[in-house]
């Protein structure tokens, strides 16, 4: 297609002409270079201001209404850093963080540790694997919302849900609510969030390791290595920059998590599984302490930059 | 392929993709199997017959018919404002020289690592004033916004690799910045505009929650399932229909461009809201 456009854009008459003692005269470039900045304007405007509207307004309005208390329509009264510390204070929003701190790291290392076993696994037969890698990762295309949902069928505490029911197999009458026990509704969370979770770092990892020269694979297999030191000794570390990528992007995908928590459990049994995406929609749209949830935002948003510094160097230095 | 191939690698892929599927299989079977029979579990064979009067009821039951048109006309109208307005900035933001074009261009495409639930209060009080809650706009405008971040940055990356020869060409020619956006870079970048447009239409399809707290009166098919779903009542066959009624579209356009997508994810941070 490309080269279609070149030719007709080469075959065009009356271009570079030769015009007398055979010097190339080009024609003047001064139209395109004023025309230039009016322009660029002119096409960015509806991405600058939908983009002011939707990222740089609520930013910076989060950051002003955190230093406000705001309880419903009732005007704002300014308390500094009052909701701030209030926050710190409270036992919940503690408590939301190490949820957080669970949530987050838990999804991230099973589907990210998951998914590199499953990649390197399927490199020692890559086309044989292509129809079990495609429904991993279909699981991916299914939104959080749905995939939650299957799960709760799954889960279900009595009798009819399959887990109980694999359980009942060895312990007979087998019936456990996993996710009205404070104590297994969030592990059930991490685990359901890996199941939906792990297609991407899957498919990353299992680039990564692809992209391994096949020589070094091949020399290390001649010289008599098993499968398993060849992916503990060669596949691991030589996929290791693939595999960032993907833990980068499951940790953030698990900060923001909102869906998934909705959908299986609102944040219940008593806010066990609150993660601080959904305390800050808890307190602020169904408790309507409009200050309060953007001081909890505002602390989301110090933990999304933090991990995502390295990125952001990488992004501003590409940003030619 | 290393070697010979290792039947045991693809015995053990095999039986953890199949353990991995079983939830999607369990909501198809609940869905086609007459509840009296699922009583004790779906997967249980002491009776098996396959009905599909759930499909038939859900219509009825729930406004199913109505939110799969709506989500879709949503879902259609973002793709479109994002396809069309993403690629032009890109262009700009690659080919034209303007003051402050690079301060705005880092801005754009490190907003990609906020969480959407920075707008929501902002968005919700904003929308509150101006009388927009229950009106479309309340999410259009930052389902386009906020795509921006890895829109932008997809098409700006591929226009990287576009050869310059093509520009200086047109430049020649006499084409203006705005002609040659339009008759050489747009005809040229359809693969990334339309990886683009695949993205943002699963993304706004699967939209819960900037959905549920701006629109009333007609509602998106992920927050109708969750609203279904929260109920305690034990129609676990029509909830099944309506789970897969949401996910079915999103679903078959995934499968199709898988490749794609996992591409361009990459840039979109996987999460999938």
């Amino acid at each position: 297609m490309i080269r279609s456009v070149a030719e007709t854009v080469t075959d065009r008459s009356g271009v570079p002409s030769r015009a007398g003692g055979g010097q190339l005269r080009l024609p003047t470039t001064r139209g395109w270079r004023i025309k230039e900045a009016p322009a660029a304007w002119l096409l960015i405007a509806p991405v600058i201001i939908l983009f002011g509207i939707s990222v740089v307004y609520p930013l910076i309005d989060t950051i002003r209404l955190s230093f406000f208390d705001i309880k419903g329509l009732a005007p704002a009264k300014w308390v500094g850093i009052g909701n701030y510390v209030t926050l710190f204070n409270d036992a919940t929003f503690r408590n939301t963080l190490l949820t957080t701190l669970i949530f987050t790291l838990g999804t991230t290392v099973i589907s990210v540790s998951l998914g590199w076993v499953l990649a390197m696994l399927c490199a020692f037969a890559p086309v044989h694997t292509t129809p079990f890698r495609g429904m991993m990762f279909v699981t991916f295309g299914i939104s959080e919302a749905v995939s939650g949902y299957m799960w709760l069928n799954i889960l279900r505490p009595d009798k009819a849900g399959l887990l109980n029911a694999v359980i009942g197999i060895f312990v007979p009458g087998y019936a456990h609510s996993w996710l009205g026990d404070p104590n297994t509704a969030l592990w059930a969370l991490i685990f359901v969030a890996s199941w939906s979770g792990v297609g991407l770092p899957l498919m990353l990892c299992f680039a990564a390791v692809q992209s391994i020269p096949k020589t070094v694979l091949e020399a290390a297999y001649m010289d008599g290595a098993k499968p398993t030191s060849i992916m503990r000794h060669i596949m691991m570390p030589l996929s290791l920059p693939g595999v960032r990528v993907a833990i980068f992007i499951n940790l953030l995908g698990a900060l923001r998590a909102f869906d998934i928590i909705y959908v299986m459990t609102g944040g219940g049994p008593v806010r066990a599984t609150e993660t601080v995406g959904y305390f800050m929609y808890r307190e602020s749209m169904t408790q309507f302490k409009l200050g309060y949830g953007a001081a909890a935002t505002v602390v989301l948003l110090v933990a999304v930059l933090v991990i995502s510094i390295p990125a952001i160097i990488q992004r501003t230095a590409g940003a030619k | 392929m290393i070697g010979r191939i290792h039947w045991w690698t693809v015995i053990l892929v095999g039986v953890i993709a199949t353990i991995w599927i079983i939830p999607v299989l369990g909501i198809v079977v609940t869905s086609l199997r007459p509840p009296s029979e699922v009583a004790l579990g779906w997967w249980r064979l002491d009776t098996f017959s396959i009905t599909f009067s759930a499909w038939i009821r859900v219509w009825d039951e729930y406004p199913l018919a109505q939110a799969f048109w709506f989500t879709g006309m949503l879902a259609a109208l973002a793709t479109l404002g994002t396809m069309l307005l993403a690629p032009v900035a890109a262009y700009a933001f690659h080919f034209l020289k303007f003051p402050f074009r690079r301060l705005l261009l880092i801005l754009i495409i490190n907003a990609f690592v906020l969480p959407q639930q920075v707008v929501v209060i902002p968005l919700f009080t904003l929308w509150r004033d101006l009388k927009l809650i229950d009106n479309i706009a309340a999410v259009l405008i930052p389902y386009i916004g906020l795509s921006f971040a890895w829109s932008i940055f997809l098409v700006k990356n591929f226009l990287e690799d576009f050869p310059k020869e093509l520009i200086e060409a047109a430049k020649i020619d006499g084409c203006g910045p705005i002609s040659t956006l339009r008759h050489v870079v747009l005809p040229n970048a359809t693969s990334p505009i339309f990886a683009v447009g695949v993205l943002q239409f699963l993304w706004t399809w699967n939209a819960l929650l900037l959905p549920m707290l701006y629109l009333r009166s007609m509602q998106p098919l992920p927050v109708l399932l969750t609203k279904v779903a929260g109920t305690y009542e034990s129609n676990w066959d029509l909830r099944s229909v309506a789970a897969i009624v949401t996910t079915i579209v999103p679903l078959i356009v995934f499968v199709i461009f898988q490749r794609q997508f996992a591409a361009g994810s990459q840039t979109r941070t996987g999460a999938k809201e």
